[in-house]
């Protein structure tokens, strides 16, 4: 488990003191797969990269599995390193050794003999699709075949913990869908735990069990996945979730609504098994309101339906409050729209 | 006409000689080079603010040595450390007493372009070492080296080239070599055959270091 406690991070920079990290706390389980987004500046590099040590906090704990890092000295925490995969947005390979040389590397490092670290290497090589490639350099791979390279090389030491920074913002879409799909497997296989830090919301839907939303070196929402895209708190929050779902009625169908038709504007949010229910039809016999619907969308975030509609509710004024305390009391999630 | 061509068969012995003299000036110091100048550069880089052994005044220091000797041009070099060369070799004239000054010029130019070559290393590629759990020392030679060895080899080159160009001016004042002979016969004894074909040997020199430089660098680098 990885516990940060009070973390924190100054340093001085031409424009004066910059609060990169400001008293942070956060707990990852074990096998979690862990997302932090935030807009650039928010500070997710910087703690990521303090989770290993690259950059030194200013105060705090971070507790991996029992041991403090900061606490550890040189010799320990380069040993504790070796049991923390990391890879980069640029891959950082070394580009005179081949795939298989840079896989093998980490090995070398923590002193496995030559026999072994072959045979392991290989094994990791093939484990991310990329057997054909073993004996090229890395100026001859594409972008996401580096990044399995530096996956496969963040894995060669059997880590408890990857962290990924911004690995696959250099990414095309396609080879992102796959290298995500790849650290889901090795998860699942692995029962490894991943923290990874992004500033694109589809990376955090397509794999991420929870998520914390980062801003000015703060974590200012946090919970899973599902939660927080049912019921985003924060005005950050609900605008990564409208950059992969999106459920912003076009104003002027809102501007028309407001005038012609004096009703309530009402959003509803469905996850899983309620998408099934029809819901909407028990209004409509059982409270004699109209329902006009102006905005429907299903998704699936990981396996879980997550589904949104904007309702047009007319009728007498208590029908709609008693209709919507219905929908609130079936559990789903309702919100009035009074300015969209 | 006729003298032009005797004088050419006549010196033959004499080009030759003079040839493997420079050579043997260029080929020792350019050992001290390697041994005293890339270690140089590498302390000189890995102490750098934000490099892996951080250390403010060794770098001051190291980095005042690389400009120092940089500065001094050679032929000031070569006449102030005489006393020096004398304790050393045992005398100022000759070949041997020669590599003393060519090295002292070499090693700080090839501390400087080993410092360069490793300040061109993306500090991504050191920062994932350190990440994996790598030391200082495995990261010197784990990661400094292997991936700056192409642009070390071309300083190599560079610095070889200087120094063919710093024996001729050792020569000079009795230090043997290529450039012993163009002063001694080509410009005090009038003799332009032995005057160019001394430079035809030193340019074909340069060429030659150039292309196999070249390749060798070429063999080490894989980043395209």
């Amino acid at each position: 488990m990885i516990k940060i406690e009070n973390l924190t991070k100054h340093y001085h920079a031409a424009q004066g003191k910059v609060e990169a990290i400001n008293g942070l706390n956060l707990e990852v389980a074990d096998g979690e797969i862990f997302g932090m987004i935030g807009p650039s500046g928010a500070g997710k590099s910087t703690l990521i990269r303090m989770l290993n040590l690259l950059e030194e906090p200013t105060s705090g704990t971070i507790n991996i599995n029992g041991t403090d890092l900061t606490e550890l000295s040189s010799q320990n925490l380069r040993a504790a390193r070796q049991k923390i995969g990391m890879i980069f947005q640029h891959f950082n390979l070394l580009s005179s050794r081949t795939v298989l040389g840079n896989v093998a590397f980490p090995l070398e490092i923590a002193g496995v003999g030559k026999k072994k670290r072959r045979q392991k290497a290989k094994e990791l090589i093939e484990l991310v699709g990329l057997e054909d490639r073993a004996d090229h350099y890395p100026a001859q791979l594409s972008g996401g075949q580096k990044q399995r390279v530096g996956i496969a090389r963040a894995l060669a030491n059997d880590p408890d913990l990857l962290l990924s920074d911004e690995a696959t913002s250099s990414l095309d879409p396609e080879s992102t869908k796959s290298v995500l799909e790849l650290l889901g497997r090795i998860r699942d296989e692995m029962n490894l735990t991943i923290i990874l830090i992004t500033h694109e919301m589809g990376v955090i839907k397509d794999i991420c069990d929870r998520v914390a939303v980062l801003e000015a070196g703060e974590i200012i929402e946090e919970g899973s996945i599902i939660d927080i895209f049912s019921k985003p708190q924060k005005a950050l929050t609900k605008k990564f979730i409208s950059s992969v779902i999106d459920f912003d009625l076009p104003e002027r169908i809102v501007k028309y609504v407001r005038k012609e038709r004096p009703g309530e504007l009402i959003r509803v949010s469905f996850v899983g098994e309620k998408t099934h229910d029809p819901y909407i039809s028990d209004l409509v016999k059982h409270y004699s309101v109209d329902a006009n619907i102006l905005y429907g969308n299903i998704d699936e975030i990981q396996g879980v339906p997550f589904g949104t509609l904007v309702l047009d509710l007319e009728g007498q004024l208590t029908n709609i409050e008693e209709s919507i305390a219905y929908l609130k009391s079936q559990d789903l999630r309702v919100e009035v729209l009074d300015n969209v | 006409m006729f003298n032009f061509i005797t004088d050419l068969a006549r010196y033959n012995d004499l080009m030759i000689s003079g040839s493997l003299e420079t050579l043997y000036m260029v080929a020792m110091s350019l050992f001290f080079a390697i041994v005293g100048g890339i270690p140089l550069g590498i302390l000189t880089t890995i102490t750098r603010q934000g490099h892996i052994l951080p250390n403010k005044p060794l770098n001051f220091i190291l980095d005042g040595i690389i400009n120092i000797g940089r500065s001094i041009p050679f032929i000031i070099l070569m006449v102030a450390v005489i006393p020096f060369t004398r304790m050393i070799v045992g005398t100022s004239i000759g070949t041997n007493a020669a590599v003393v000054p060519l090295s002292l010029a070499a090693i700080p130019f090839m501390g400087r372009v080993t410092d360069n070559a490793i300040l061109e290393i993306d500090q991504g590629v050191v920062e994932s070492a350190q990440s994996m759990g790598a030391s200082p020392l495995q990261i010197v030679f784990k990661v400094l080296l292997p991936e700056s060895l192409p642009a070390i080899i071309l300083g190599l080159t560079l610095t070889a080239i200087s120094l063919v160009s710093y024996s001729a001016m050792a020569g000079a004042v009795g230090g043997g070599g290529l450039g012993d002979i163009a002063i001694r016969y080509g410009y005090q004894r009038f003799q332009l055959a032995i005057m160019l074909e001394t430079i035809v040997i030193l340019v074909v020199m340069v060429q030659l270091i150039q292309f196999f430089g070249n390749q060798i660098a070429s063999f080490f680098d894989h980043r395209a």
